[in-house]
């Protein structure tokens, strides 16, 4: 599967990156690795994780071409 | 409601003027509760606010809005539109980023519905802030949902 991750807010800032595509991710749960290690830092940080726009919690099914943001917690108003 | 939520800048007395002006439309409403949030000049010691950036999950802040007015139109029958404008880039202190107007028949659900809006756009809506002080030295804000 091709899945594009995004970064918001601090983890933006930390990983220096707004994005990143990933190709040949074959779970969440290995793609939550891969990210895990390209950006070690987000580890320091709180954030929840929604795919295609909606909060997921546990280990949810992905399908090609999903997007994957890392959200720290919202501070908007 | 047919405009995107989010605004890149503050928003400005002309965006709030227009949208009050279009209030004359809403012939079926009784009663119209405004909530206009304006970036604070906190000050912490040495460091004082100047301005916030703003950024924010495009895609999803008009996902979540779309359900915040669909949960509020539900719950609160007498609610005839919900209007919701959020700040996205620089917004310096004193200048607007949040704006919302809930036109109700009567006065009890504009107000409820309003007050209630807002605290579910500050706990849902997926909009980051950074703090730019008067040294220019910056820092990550979160809500307190207290």
């Amino acid at each position: 599967m091709e899945i594009q991750v995004l970064f918001f807010g601090v983890l933006a800032e930390v990983t220096k990156t707004a994005f990143k595509h990933y190709r040949g991710v074959t779970s969440f749960g290995e793609l939550k690795m891969r990210v895990g290690d390209d950006f070690p830092e987000i580890a320091h940080y709180n954030f929840r994780i929604a795919v295609n726009n909606e909060l997921v919690n546990g280990d949810p099914l992905l399908k090609d071409g999903d997007e994957v943001a890392y959200m720290p917690p919202f501070a908007g108003g | 409601m047919s405009h995107k939520i989010l605004v890149n800048g503050p928003i400005t007395q002309e965006i709030v003027s227009s949208i009050i002006a279009k209030l004359a439309e809403k012939k079926n409403a009784g009663g119209h509760s405004v909530f206009i949030g304006q970036v604070r000049a906190d000050d912490f010691g040495a460091r004082r606010v100047k301005a916030i950036e703003y950024s924010a999950y495009e895609n999803m802040v008009e996902a979540e809005a779309g359900k915040i007015i669909k949960s509020l139109s539900e719950e609160f029958n007498d609610v005839k539109s919900i209007d919701i404008l959020h700040s996205t880039g620089i917004v310096m202190a004193g200048e607007i980023s949040l704006l919302v107007i809930v036109s109700a028949g009567h006065r009890h659900h504009a107000i409820s519905a309003c007050s209630k809006a807002v605290e579910m756009i500050k706990a849902s809506l997926p909009v980051w802030k950074k703090e730019i002080y008067e040294d220019n030295s910056a820092g990550w804000k979160e809500n307190s949902l207290a």
